[in-house]
């Protein structure tokens, strides 16, 4: 069972492209078809494991490898998630760095650089989305929030946008560490909603 | 080997921090890894480091760990890889296992879900701040600038995934600075 445990978290680690969420629902279906946890059980540890800070991944192998498996079970998913891809992340390393000076490649990595920050702006837009601050359905609208609506659709929850748009300005005005503003936001959240 | 004792341990460290208060996946652990790594220590500089995560976007796997294992590896080797990884994972591993022990004799707490919907948009900010940074070394000209839209466009609007823009981003870099090279 442990080896099995390793083989599905390897398999999902290897599917799972930019972004922990996307595994989700390949993890119900390993997890159901082995009669291993429930679809609540599932989303018990995703909510978990999404409220934990570190990677979304690791923090859904941990939940569920214990679940499974206890902490044997823990340490079967976790070398599932690491071992494949840091063999791939680092042979792909190894010849990032030997060609990086390449004159493609940088003209690539020219291109490149502009999407990327597309994308992370991207990330930003997605985790407003995804949490009821901007554009939200009933279902998702925070509690206490203080929504803004433009004919009945949810434009924005006020309070969330103006923590925002605060990190934002404590991060590009001052030198405050982004741990600090994060534990910061947590306080004011304490308050606010 | 014995004089890397004191580095191996000092990425460790800094990458338990980062997982230790990066909330919301591996984009969330963005601005950190920029801080700590480019602006603190002055491990990797602040180009190389927006082409890692470009890199790291296009593998399979946690984005969060990818950039961990790439970063060490770029600082110190394989060894580095792995002192990266292990110290992202240990948070998890010790806040994640008391939960899961903790949640089912307690249960969920408003205070709980409060705290946590003041940290999310600070989260939002954040990376908001990421992309801006990045941008700053990425935004060169009006062209980069026009890359970068279509890029957010395409990933928003027409929910394209992150390998094919990162595919158009090569390709339209090669082609525009072949067309600059011919006019000079």
């Amino acid at each position: 069972m442990l080896f099995n445990i390793f083989l599905i978290f390897a398999k999902l680690s290897m599917f799972c492209f930019g972004g922990g969420y996307v595994m989700i629902p390949i993890i119900l279906e390993e997890l159901e078809k082995n009669g291993w946890a429930t679809a609540a059980e599932v989303i018990d540890v995703v909510a978990i494991a999404g409220m934990s800070p570190g990677p979304i991944v690791a923090n859904a192998a941990v939940g569920f490898g214990y679940k499974i498996a206890g902490v044997p079970g823990v340490l079967a998913a976790l070398l599932g998630i690491t071992i494949p891809c840091g063999i791939i992340v680092i042979v792909v390393a190894k010849f990032f760095l030997k060609f990086y000076e390449n004159d493609k490649i940088q003209s690539a990595l020219y291109g490149i650089r502009a999407v990327i920050t597309g994308i992370i702006f991207f990330a930003a837009v997605k985790l407003a989305l995804e949490n009821g601050i901007i554009g939200a359905s009933e279902n998702l609208f925070i509690k206490n929030g203080y929504n803004i609506f433009v004919s009945s659709n949810q434009l924005f929850e006020l309070k969330s946008i103006i923590i925002i748009v605060l990190s934002f300005l404590a991060l590009l005005k001052t030198k405050i560490h982004p741990i600090f503003i994060i534990c910061i936001a947590g306080g004011v959240g304490l308050f606010l909603f | 080997m014995k004089n890397k004792r004191p580095l191996l341990l000092d990425i460790y460290i800094t990458f338990l921090k980062i997982g230790a208060f990066s909330f919301g996946g591996g984009y969330a652990m963005i601005p950190l890894i920029e801080r700590e790594v480019v602006v603190n220590k002055k491990w990797i500089d602040k180009e190389k480091i927006v082409d890692i995560f470009a890199v790291v976007e296009s593998l399979p796997g946690a984005v969060a760990l990818n950039s961990s294992a790439f970063v060490g590896y770029t600082i110190a080797g394989i060894q580095g890889a792995i002192a990266a990884m292990l110290g992202n994972l240990t948070p998890s591993v010790i806040i994640v296992l008391l939960l899961s022990i903790l949640i089912s004799s307690v249960g969920s707490n408003p205070s709980i879900s409060a705290v946590f919907n003041g940290i999310r948009p600070a989260i939002v900010g954040l990376i908001a701040y990421a992309a801006y940074r990045i941008g700053r070394a990425a935004i060169k000209d009006y062209i980069t600038v026009i890359i970068m839209i279509i890029a957010f466009i395409g990933a928003v609007f027409l929910k394209i995934a992150p390998i094919p823009l990162i595919v158009f981003g090569a390709i339209s870099g090669i082609i525009v600075k072949k067309i600059q090279s011919k006019k000079l």
